[in-house]
């Protein structure tokens, strides 16, 4: 045995390909550890690179590429015995099997090892390297040889051993290389499978139990890991992930016994291959004289379409019969297939209904796949005539040398267009599968036919270019995956203009509404463009191309010149005039129609916007009070215009001399601004579109000015990036933040990310004002400009469409082919407005307020049409939430309340004043059934709420302001849920609740807050929010909370300056809250509180049919975290429910007893009698505290075992 | 049409001296090209069949320049390489309709009887379903020179097709050659000089790159006729033998070897004079150019 794994050792270390894959691992190591090329994991932010979870993903990562090798290393050893014809001699000698094989595996794992650890060192050195551009001591920690170790020992090894017995038992049984990548591309949809069913919280065992590359377990294990566990723990051997290993194991040692009983070590099982056919040779050759038929032999243009069709499918043929091929594609159609319905869930677990534009994104990813096949069988077709050595016959032909190459390319065309078309055929079935029966098959054509088409094309050129000129498969395909490095690099360096990126042409976001809008336009060009760069490349493969046996490359150069011909200069100059015509085209649209800044470029604007402004910040400026404009939207150009004044008044105790404006900075904004006062204007700070006028008379305390503006929005061309997805065909809506002028310097130009102001030396910054920041309680969230203002809008566009804006109509009229629409407020509002302009449809409603004298009040859902599915679940959830706001708030304060859909570039809702824009991506498409949680009804409950949060009540702009807007949100629309729906409804909600600001804070890149110091942070004021106020009234009831909140909205609805703050809030909850629970206003606000509530022992007796007494013993830690998650324990003086559950008349756990009892110590023993048989028992068994271990609060209860006495 | 070869040299880039000033001129009819493994017979056919570059020389045919002419001359060539594989699982009748459709036969219905033609006359036709990597070495020949044929070429070139076969299907295959026809320039390569005994007017013999000789093979065995002589002697002796007299070959026969000696008188009164045969022409040609290599 020893003698075969020196043998094995000595034979691999003599081959170069060894020492390829040891490169190849040092270097991606290297790379992944030195640079931010390859990036896997959750680092960035506080997480250092070097943490042993950071290493262990990207381990675990690399490992998927480590398949490839794997498969290459451990499928062969058996194999080449076969294929070499040693096995005669190997097995005639007295080697035992066992001898054989386990040396044979042994040798070639200990081979495998050496490679993989050649990752392990690049990523060491990688790290270890001061890079210039890399601040070693923000990135890495002391160096610690067990960070690596760990994640090698409890991943990569097992891995690797699973991997070895799997792909050792194929290439030993199956004798065939393809079984062995047919395993490779099983594992790998192991791991997607396990992705899939990673991101549904009720699947995630599953997935962690089913993923063989053990990301799975790691995921569900590391999911909740504050920033500081990151930084500290290493991966535990138990739990999800050791049940993961231990199974996988298991499978790979039954794979070596499996082999080891059915591998044959006798030559029969060789033979009996060859014997088959033996029969049939000996038939009798009868010799017939035959005369030759006269044939022409044709060589013309039409004879080359023959000869070309022929080959064509030829090469057709022999690819879709290829068992490799077609265990790609079936594994592909299996896994879009998989997806669909098991990866089908969005938020909530809420399925979305199955339209054209889903089935086609999970159509999109077969492309993996395509890339797969079209890497793969390039190689294998450029080499086919000589893989099977029929080179030379096919070489003497007498077909153009052109035809080769080109019949290679259509075959490969033929074979994408019918995958395409099965694929195109799965997604009609997927759809009628799930009773979806609108098909659209425009979509379906320009999703498949055109946009993946046409990148498969230029794929294919790619692949056949580089394969013929390289002559040399395995490194045509090394430089395919070169290629794909390669492009990370230049991003890394800066380079990030797509006409350098070949064959990103993406045809961008797909909206129901909007088509594909304008993105065609630019996705035509750029395809254009490459395929003018591909055809050269084609060319350059024509004239390269091996036909003979010469493969030297100045015997090629020579034969290439011999090829040129004028057909072929044609097609290069032609090539060349596209090529350089559709750059020049795109060039101009992107650099010279508009502006073009790759990321440091406009970086280093922002920190210079800084450097020269920030001075002006606390400057006394006067504050828009007024507004009125006439804004004309041009859908069909995608432009608008905008005119009309700000009135500004001076609300300070200052005189003001001068007036700073800010106008807007994106470049497709011409502003134009005057004043009815003489002013001089300073434009020295243009560059960053900053003009201070200075007033010929300057402003006293209660002065005002007006402003004029006049704005154009005129797009031109098309962008590189980034492109204007505000003002498009249809679905127009922009707000005035973005486009209309503001006053004074605006710190939301400054870079916020620590990493990206280092880069631009700049210290560090914070992401929002101290609560009790005086500037900061001087404005609202809406920023400095204004408190509250009046406005009025007279808002046109084109006659197919209808324009919106906050206000009330006045009236409508047309001119022309244009609609002209005016709006006007009749109560001042918040500055911050909407322009809306699309096709829609509408709904109309009216709700009676619950108070005879409030007026009421006209509801409107302006939709697409086709998008009907939940319109209803809005109009009640609008109705529900104005009864329950009016009733336990106070008075809706307009007269009418619209929904309008828009496109889904952008994924929310939001509430301006009296008018809801709703995102076509969230509420419109989703599949309520009946135990799910109804999205589009809450999320406009959320959205109304705001009219009291946010617009009623209006916060100061400072640390914990969205605790008094979206947390109370959050807390209004989860009460109007709780009204409308059954307990289970609320439990699920608050179930993902609890899952999101959990990973959430995982992911943190600075500081976690307390819920009162909210710094933007969604997780925190949406996720945490929900559960600290949903607690908040179970403790104190709902009443309690509520007449609060009432109070809270008396003293401060419609207030200027001051603003409230959390602070103010927490006053009013303090208030309502007994002085035995004032504690847990700390815990749920001021800090960040986590228990760790568990069941240890449950057990009932029964004593009779209606009496059973319940022993319990629970365990409960409570902790506080700081902003990285180190914890700290705390004394326990908490009320917590204790609760039991009993089999219901449906069959459900129903909690038959669920009371708060006082916890003083960390194990509690209880005694509880009930009225019915238990099943289950435990503490905080709903979930109100935050836990991060929710499933083990409660546990079955087993019947107690009879005492026996001892004898 | 002849076929004329002039000055041709290659040098492959690991130094070997593959064609060393070859010039030859091959008539219409069988030409055969007699040399031992690795003489450089391959590499001239290659070249002949334009998918090898020499690094001088030209090659002519007729009016054609093989060598820039290339699609020109690959439309009057019927080539059938030393080895060959082919597709898995393609059967030989519709591999041999596809290479016509490559070879210019566009017409359907003409393939279609040129395809049945040319494998009724190489015999295979009732294996035509069948797929021609399960062929036998003989049936795989008999196909390749059925694609050969395609198209009635002006050049055939068929390179050592008779390796490897047993003797039943090599008169099989010599026979099928034999047949055709005679406007057309056969050049013919093998090791085993009866295939050229058999079936060649004309033949060059080449060795280590060189042409030896060239001529008609009869007028060729009488040029040495009566110098050739023969001898058994036991195996001990041979070493003595070949240090004493100009052995070109030597042979087992019932276990003692019998040698052939080259020379214009009997070496000794233990030789018996030989009836020269072609064999013994290829043998002291090849002998005589190994020798003044081996003085160079």
């Amino acid at each position: 045995m020893l003698e075969f794994i020196r043998f094995e050792l000595n034979y691999r270390f003599n081959r170069p390909a060894t020492y390829i894959y040891l490169i190849l691992m040092i270097l991606m190591g290297f790379l992944a550890g030195g640079t931010d090329i390859v990036r896997a994991g959750g680092s960035g932010g506080k997480v250092m690179e070097n943490a042993p979870i950071v290493i262990t993903q990207l381990l675990v990562a690399m490992m998927i590429f480590g398949t490839f090798i794997a498969s290459a290393v451990m499928g062969v050893p058996v194999l080449r015995d076969f294929e070499h014809k040693t096995d005669s001699m190997i097995f005639t000698t007295p080697v035992s099997k066992l001898e054989y094989l386990s040396g044979k595996f042994i040798g070639s794992f200990i081979t495998l090892l050496i490679i993989t650890s050649g990752l392990v060192v690049g990523i060491m050195v990688g790290q270890a390297i001061p890079w210039p551009w890399m601040d070693n001591a923000d990135r890495l920690m002391p160096f610690d040889i067990i960070s690596y170790l760990n994640p090698y020992l409890v991943f990569v090894l097992p891995n690797l051993f699973f991997f070895s017995a799997i792909f050792f038992l194929g290439g030993s049984l199956g004798k065939r290389m393809v079984v062995v990548y047919a395993q490779g591309i099983i594992l790998f949809m192991g791991y997607l499978v396990a992705e899939t069913f990673l991101s549904q919280l009720d699947n995630q065992g599953t997935a962690a139990i089913l993923d063989p590359f053990g990301f799975g377990a790691l995921q569900v294990t590391t999911q909740y890991w504050t920033v500081a566990e990151q930084n500290s723990l290493l991966m535990p051997f138990s739990g999800y992930i050791l049940t993961n290993r231990l199974i996988w194991l298991t499978v790979g040692i039954a794979c070596l016994v499996f082999l080891y009983i059915r591998f044959d070590f006798n030559l029969a099982g060789n033979a009996s291959s060859k014997t088959k056919k033996k029969g049939k040779k000996m038939a009798r050759e009868i010799k017939e004289e035959v005369l030759n038929p006269v044939v022409n032999q044709l060589f013309g243009p039409s004879a080359q379409i023959t000869q070309l069709r022929s080959l064509s499918f030829f090469y057709f043929k022999w690819i879709i019969k290829q068992l490799p091929f077609i265990f790609i594609a079936l594994a592909g159609v299996a896994f879009v297939f998989i997806i669909s319905f098991a990866g089908g869930e969005g938020s909530y677990g809420i399925e979305l209904y199955m339209t054209s534009s889903r089935v086609t994104q999970f159509i999109g990813i077969f492309n993996l796949f395509f890339i797969i096949i079209i890497v793969f069988y390039t190689g294998e077709i450029v080499w086919k005539e000589r893989d099977v050595k029929m080179n030379l016959i096919y070489d003497a032909l007498p077909y153009p040398n052109y035809i080769s190459m080109a019949s290679k390319f259509l075959g490969m065309i033929l074979m994408s267009i019918s995958l395409m078309i099965l694929l195109m055929f799965c997604g009609i079935l997927i759809q009628l599968i799930s009773g979806y029966a609108d098909i659209d098959w425009n979509l379906y054509f320009t999703e498949l036919f055109v946009d993946t088409l046409g990148t498969m094309i230029l794929y294919l050129m790619l692949g056949l270019f580089i394969q013929a000129v390289v002559n040399h498969k395995f490194i045509g395909f090394g430089l395919m995956f070169v290629f794909y490095i390669s492009m990370a690099v230049m991003r890394e360096l800066g380079i990030e203009h797509t006409m350098f990126y070949f064959g990103r042409t993406g045809l961008g976001g797909y909206s129901e509404m909007n088509d594909f809008g304008h993105y065609f336009q630019p996705f035509s060009w750029l395809n254009i463009y490459w395929f003018g760069f591909a055809v050269i490349l084609y060319a350059i493969a024509i004239l390269f191309t091996v036909r003979g046996i010469d493969s030297s490359f100045f015997i090629r150069l020579r034969l290439g010149k011999q090829r040129i011909n004028g057909q072929l200069v044609m097609v290069v100059v032609l090539a060349l005039i596209v090529f350089m015509g559709s750059g020049g085209f795109i060039y101009y649209n992107t650099n010279v129609l508009n502006e073009y800044q790759n990321s440091d470029d406009s970086n280093a604007d922002r920190a210079n916007y800084e450097r020269s402004l920030k001075q002006y910040e606390t400057l006394t400026q006067p504050k828009v009070i007024g507004t009125k404009l006439d804004v004309d939207i041009y859908p069909k150009d995608r432009d608008f215009k905008a005119s009309g004044y700000f009135l500004l008044k001076n609300k300070s105790n200052d005189t003001i001399p001068a007036i700073h404006i800010q106008k807007a900075v994106d470049d497709q904004v011409l502003t134009k601004i005057a004043f009815d006062q003489g002013v001089s204007e300073d434009t020295s700070n243009s560059e960053f579109k900053y003009v201070i006028y200075t007033l010929d008379e300057p402003m006293l305390p209660g002065d005002t000015i007006q402003m004029n503006i006049d704005i154009t929005f005129t797009t031109t061309g098309f962008k590189e990036s980034g492109s204007n997805t505000d003002v498009i065909y249809n679905g127009t809506f922009f707000n005035n933040s973005a486009y209309f002028p503001s006053i004074g310097y605006n710190e939301g130009f400054e870079l916020s990310s620590d990493d990206d102001r280092k880069e631009q030396d700049l210290e560090p910054k914070e992401r929002m004002m101290e609560t009790d920041d005086p500037r900061g309680i001087a404005q609202s969230l809406f920023g400095d400009d204004a408190d509250k203002i009046t406005f009025e809008i007279v808002i046109s566009t084109d006659s197919s469409q209808i324009a919106i804006a906050p206000g009330y109509l006045q009236k409508k009229w047309n001119e022309g082919e244009r609609v002209y629409y005016h709006y006007k407020m009749d109560t001042p509002m918040v500055n911050f407005y909407s322009m809306i302009s699309a096709d829609y449809t509408v709904i109309k409603d009216t709700w009676q307020p619950p108070v005879d004298s409030l007026p009421e009040v006209a509801l409107e859902i302006y939709y697409n049409k086709g998008h009907e599915y939940n319109t209803d679940k809005m109009m009640r959830g609008m109705k529900e939430a104005l009864t329950y706001y009016t009733e336990n708030f106070s008075p809706y304060q307009f007269r009418q309340l619209r929904i309008m859909e828009f496109p889904r570039y952008r994924s929310f809702a939001q509430s301006f004043a009296n008018t809801v824009p709703f995102s076509e991506g969230i509420g419109f498409i989703q599949n309520i059934k009946t135990d799910d949680v109804d999205l589009p009804f809450y999320v406009t409950a959320h959205e109304v709420a705001h009219q009291w949060w946010g617009h009623q009540v209006t916060e100061a702009g400072v640390k914990g302001n969205a605790m008094l807007s979206e947390t109370l949100s959050q807390y209004s629309a989860l009460m109007v849920m709780k009204q409308n729906f059954p307990p289970e409804i609320i439990k699920e909600f608050l179930r993902y609740e609890l899952n999101t600001y959990l990973t959430g804070r995982t992911f943190e890149q600075k500081k976690e807050m307390p819920l009162y110091q909210v710094e933007g942070q969604g997780y925190i004021h949406y996720r945490k929010g929900s559960l600290v106020m949903y607690a908040l009234q179970d403790y104190i009831s709902e009443d309690s909370v509520n007449a609060a909140l009432k109070r809270f909205n008396q003293d401060w609805a419609f207030k200027e300056a001051p603003y409230p703050t959390s602070k103010d809030l927490i006053k009013y909850y303090r208030e309502v809250t007994p002085d035995s629970l004032q504690y847990i206003i700390t815990d749920m606000f001021e800090t960040i509180t986590l228990f760790e509530n568990k069941t240890t022992e449950a057990e009932y007796e029964k004593i009779s049919d209606s009496e059973y007494v319940v022993d319990l013993t629970v365990n409960t830690i409570k902790y506080q975290a700081d902003s990285l998650g180190n914890e700290e324990e705390q004394v326990l003086k908490d009320w917590i429910d204790i609760g039991i559950f009993t089999e219901d008349s449906k069959g459900k756990d129903s909690l038959i007893y669920l009371k708060k009892h006082k916890i003083s110590q960390e194990e509690n023993s209880y005694t509880l009698t009930i009225g019915a048989k238990p099943t289950k028992a435990g503490i905080d068994p709903i979930n109100k505290l935050i836990d991060r271990n929710p499933k083990d609060n409660v546990k079955t209860v087993e019947e107690k075992e009879e005492e026996k006495p001892e004898s | 049409m002849n076929l004329t070869i002039q000055n041709l040299s290659k040098t492959y880039p690991n130094g070997v001296q593959a064609l060393k000033n070859v010039t030859l001129d091959i008539p219409v009819g069988m030409f055969g090209l007699l040399g031992p493994n690795g003489a450089g017979k391959s590499s001239l056919m290659r070249t002949i069949a334009t998918l090898q570059e020499p690094d001088s020389g030209s090659i002519q045919l007729g009016d054609l320049n093989v060598l820039t002419e290339k699609t020109e001359v690959r439309k009057v060539l019927g080539y059938l390489p030393q080895e060959f594989g082919v597709y898995p699982k393609v059967s030989a009748i519709d591999l041999l309709d596809h290479i016509a459709v490559l070879k210019g036969i566009t017409n359907g219905k003409e393939r279609k009887a040129l395809v049945k033609s040319l494998l009724q006359k190489t015999n295979l036709w009732q294996h035509r379903k069948n797929s021609v990597g399960g062929y036998s070495g003989g049936m795989k020949q008999r196909f390749g020179i059925a694609q050969a044929l395609i198209s009635n070429p002006k050049l055939i070139i068929v390179d050592e097709p008779t390796a490897g076969l047993d003797p039943a299907e090599r008169n099989r295959f010599l026979n099928l050659l034999s047949e055709i026809g005679e406007n057309t320039v056969v050049i013919l390569s093998t090791h085993i000089v009866d295939d050229v005994k058999e079936l060649c007017t004309k033949m060059a013999i080449i060795n280590q790159g060189e042409v030896l000789l060239t001529g008609n093979p009869l007028e060729s065995i009488s040029s040495i006729e009566g110098k050739i002589w023969s001898k058994t002697i036991e195996k001990e002796e041979l070493q003595e033998y070949q240090d004493k007299f100009n052995v070109i070959s030597e042979r087992l026969i019932a276990g003692k070897p019998e040698i052939h000696v080259y020379s214009d008188s009997k070496p000794d009164d233990s030789f018996a004079p030989k009836q020269a045969d072609l064999e013994d022409v290829y043998f002291s040609k090849i002998k005589e150019s190994t020798q003044i290599a081996e003085a160079v």
